[in-house]
Parts: C-alpha cells; sequence; structure tokens
C-alpha cells in the first residue's frame, strides 16, 4: 500500500478534490445563471420586435466573437476598474461563465423553438390558447427536450473553460494541480491526475447524452 | 352564422383572395373544392385568423374578426380547426392532447375536463387509446383525436382543411365516417376537401374556388352534374 500512498498521483489528489468543487461550483452556477440568460435572448432573438432583436444579437455576436480568456480579463480586471471596485474571484468566475453560456445557449433555445413545426402553433392557437400559454405548454416543452443534446454539450465546453480561471488564481482544478508541481516539480503527475479528473466528468457526461440523442432520434 | 364580405388577402405583393364572399348558415355544411393554389386553405385559416386579414369582413356569429378590440383567444375557441397533417401535440398522450384546451382555455379541473375528453374519444372511437402516444397512432387515427381535441372545446363551428388528404386510402373512410356523423348533428362544417363523394354527400352547398376567387357556388348535385363556370367544368373534368 505505501507505494500508493507515497505516489504523487495520490499526494496531489486532495489538492485536485478542493479544486475540483469550485470548478463544479463556478460551473453550475454560472450555467443556471447562463440558461436565464440564454431564454430570455434566445426569446429575444425570436422577436419580431428589432430593438430586442438586435440587442441580444449584439449579445451574442459579442460574446461569439471573442476569446473567453479576453473575457475573463475583462470581467474580472476590466470591469473593477472601470467601477472602481475588486470583484471577488469566484463572482467574477461566475459572471464570466454566465454571459459567455448565456450567449451560446441563446443559439440552442433560439434553434430549438424555431425548429418546432409551425403546426402545432396553429394547433394550439386554434383550440383558443394565448400566445403565451402556446408557448408554454405546447412549443417550449418539446423544444426543451431537443435542446438536452447540445445543452450537455455546453455544459461540457463551460466546465473545461473554467479551467481560463487559472490566470486569475481561482483555486479551481487546474489551478490546484498548478499549485501542487510548484511545490514538488512533479508536473507530469499532477497535470495526469488533473487530465483524470476531467475526464471522470466529462467522460460519463459524453456518453449520457450520446445515449439522450438517439433515444430523441426516433 | 359566418359572413364574409370582400375578402382580401396578400403575402407581401402576391395577394391570394381577390374579394370573397361567403355567408355560411348554422347547421350548413359547405364544401369547397378547387385547384391546388387557389386559395382554398388561405381562406379557411382567415375564418379564425391563423392569417391576419389585409381587407374585408369576417363575421362570426355577430363578432367582426377584423375588429382590432376582438378578443381572438374567444372566438378561436367557438371555432375548430382541423388539419391536413393533424398537429397533434407529441409530448401529450392523446387524452391530454384532448383536455389541455377545456383546462387551461376554459379553466376546466382535470377530472371535469376528462369527463368531457372520454365521450369524445368513443364517439371517434378511440377509446382504448387515451393513454396512448400520437406517435403510436396511425394517419387516421391521429386526425380522430384532432377532431376530438377541436370538439373538446364544443365549437359552434368547425373548420377542415383537406383532413384525408395525408391519410393512406384505407384510413380515409374512418374520419369521414366521424365528419358525417357531426354533420348529422347539425355541426356547422366548412370543408376544404378533395374528396368529390364525400361533398357530394354530406355538404348542403358546395364552393368552387379558383384564381383567389369563389368562382361558382350551388347545391351539390348542381354543381357537381350541371356546373354552369367554364372553370368549374374544366376542374372537374380533371377529378372526377
Ligand atoms: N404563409 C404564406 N406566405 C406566402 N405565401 C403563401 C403563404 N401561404 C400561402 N401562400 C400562397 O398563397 C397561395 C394559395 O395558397 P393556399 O394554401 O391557400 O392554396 P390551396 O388552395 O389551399 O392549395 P392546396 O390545394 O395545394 O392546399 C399559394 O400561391 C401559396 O403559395
Ligand atoms: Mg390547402
Amino acid at each position: 500500500m505505501e507505494f500508493i500512498t507515497e505516489s504523487h498521483y495520490y499526494r496531489v489528489m486532495p489538492f485536485l478534490l478542493e479544486g475540483l468543487v469550485w470548478t463544479l461550483l463556478i460551473t453550475f452556477v454560472g450555467l443556471i445563471i447562463g440558461f436565464v440568460l440564454g431564454a430570455i435572448f434566445g426569446f429575444a432573438r425570436l422577436s419580431k420586435n428589432k430593438l430586442i432583436y438586435g440587442i441580444a444579437t449584439v449579445y451574442v455576436e459579442a460574446v461569439r466573437g471573442t476569446p473567453i480568456l479576453a473575457q475573463i480579463l475583462f470581467i474580472y480586471f476590466g470591469l473593477s476598474d472601470l467601477m472602481g471596485v475588486n470583484i471577488d474571484k469566484i463572482t467574477a468566475s461566475i459572471i464570466a461563465i454566465a454571459i459567455n453560456a448565456g450567449a451560446y445557449i441563446a443559439e440552442i433555445v433560439r434553434g430549438a423553438v424555431y425548429s418546432i413545426d409551425k403546426g402545432q402553433e396553429e394547433a394550439g392557437r386554434s383550440i383558443g390558447l394565448t400566445r403565451n400559454q402556446t408557448m408554454r405548454y405546447i412549443i417550449w416543452p418539446q423544444a426543451f427536450r431537443r435542446m438536452i443534446p447540445p445543452l450537455g454539450n455546453q455544459f461540457v465546453i463551460s466546465l473545461k473553460d473554467t479551467s481560463l480561471f487559472s490566470v486569475i488564481a481561482v483555486g479551481e482544478l487546474l489551478y490546484m494541480g498548478q499549485q501542487y508541481y510548484g511545490m514538488t516539480f512533479q508536473a507530469f503527475q499532477a497535470l495526469t491526475m488533473v487530465c483524470v479528473m476531467y475526464l471522470i466528468i466529462t467522460v460519463p457526461t459524453a456518453i449520457y447524452l450520446r445515449r439522450v440523442e438517439r433515444r430523441l432520434d426516433v | 352564422m359566418i359572413t364574409v364580405k370582400d375578402l382580401h388577402k396578400s403575402f407581401g405583393s402576391n395577394e391570394v383572395l381577390k374579394g370573397i364572399n361567403a355567408e355560411i348558415k348554422e347547421k350548413e355544411v359547405v364544401c369547397v373544392i378547387g385547384p391546388s393554389g387557389s386559395g382554398k386553405s388561405t381562406f379557411l385559416r382567415c375564418l379564425n385568423l391563423l392569417e391576419e386579414v389585409t381587407s374585408g369582413d369576417v363575421i362570426i356569429q355577430g363578432d367582426n374578426l377584423t375588429d382590432p378590440k376582438i378578443n381572438i383567444n374567444k372566438i378561436r375557441s367557438r371555432v375548430g380547426m382541423v388539419f391536413q397533417h393533424f398537429n397533434l401535440f407529441p409530448h401529450k398522450t392523446v387524452l391530454e392532447n384532448i383536455t389541455i384546451g377545456p383546462i387551461k382555455v376554459k379553466g376546466m379541473k382535470k377530472a371535469e375536463a376528462e369527463k368531457v375528453a372520454r365521450p369524445l374519444l368513443e364517439k371517434v372511437g378511440l377509446s382504448d387509446k387515451a393513454d396512448a402516444y400520437p406517435e403510436s397512432l396511425s394517419g387516421g387515427q391521429k386526425q380522430r383525436v384532432a377532431i376530438a381535441r377541436s370538439l373538446a372545446m364544443e365549437p359552434s363551428i368547425m373548420l377542415f382543411d383537406e383532413p384525408t388528404s395525408a391519410l393512406d386510402p384505407e384510413l380515409v373512410g374512418d374520419v369521414l365516417e366521424v365528419m358525417k356523423d357531426l354533420a348529422k348533428e347539425g355541426m356547422t362544417m366548412v370543408v376544404v376537401t378533395h374528396e368529390m363523394g364525400f361533398a357530394r354527400e354530406v355538404g348542403d352547398r358546395v364552393l368552387f374556388m379558383d384564381e383567389g376567387v369563389i368562382m361558382e357556388e350551388d347545391l351539390p348535385e348542381k354543381l357537381f352534374g350541371d356546373p354552369q363556370n367554364p372553370r368549374t367544368q374544366e376542374f372537374l373534368s380533371k377529378v372526377l
């Protein structure tokens, strides 16, 4: 047993588990807010109102057209400068994931709602449901099912994106691995385990999503 | 019951309906026939404002649908519509498809709505399918559920847009049977159809539409037996 507990593969784990907690926290909270943003801006992108559509389009294109690393630095340093306050690192990370994922989720929402057959809305309206009721009870539940695979995909992307927060010294998974080999100079073992930790989350997610996708296909 | 006055409808610069005048009386079954692209569906969809009317009047039981103050959702719940492609809600069971209108529009309790729905399912011959999902039904069964879904709102008028054209020939009969029963019970119906046999047998009146106007209208035996308009003659010679 000793050769295991003495190895760096083992001794890095307490660091990595602490990092994983932050990685998951930032990802989940960021994505929940990102989903709300995505739903709002996704519907805005379907709006016939030019102003609403325009604002949403600017947001989506601005986020999709810039690197997430720049967005992170912009939120952490840029916004603090502008407002003259220090934003807490975790808060900045969550905001960055939310705003970044929100733009991609907006496109997922728009695409899914748009893909529902026009006849569904007509059938809903023709039995007397209002526009909102038709959206809520008829279109949205069907669209949401179609959104599950791309949303799961976005979860994997955002989870990996949190590693970029190591540049502002957020104690997430990658950063904690770096901390370990900074002290021990065992980069190979530490980074191997960092990757294993990411894969433990991402691979089962990918398998699950492929299964959901196949089920939705029929 | 329905009065249509000088109804025009354009899509952009394409004028599809060019002045339709029609009068549909209570308990009347009016069949609309005509070549593809003549505006039959558009006309029907204007009767419950699924299409916005460009100009003219559509008056249903005294309410002018073109009045901007009108509550269109109320009127739509009085005018049932059955579509060529059924448009059932795939994420809901047959029973839920039928009860959602009564529950959400009329504010019924679930149990109350099911009391409305079950006899309707029986009427269309699908009592055993209450808990099935639409994807497990045949086309003819789907269309009968769609009819039950409309009837659950207790409409005073039913609109049908080619209800049997997406069906395999052997499934057409069951759907037409349900429609005949409805007609016998005194439902006011406007039916766009290619089923000339149905129009002849069940229709009280037949409208022949072409190029966005009603070219000819008459009793079925007259219109099919002795059409006056050369366009009607030409159309009937092709389809009969
Ligand atoms: N939403 C729309 N936008 C633009 N043009 C449309 C729209 N709906 C219908 N049209 C056009 O209006 C014309 C009449 O269409 P409509 O569907 O009313 O014909 P129809 O008589 O029902 O034909 P069919 O027998 O093929 O169903 C067609 O030329 C069609 O291209
Ligand atoms: Mg049509």
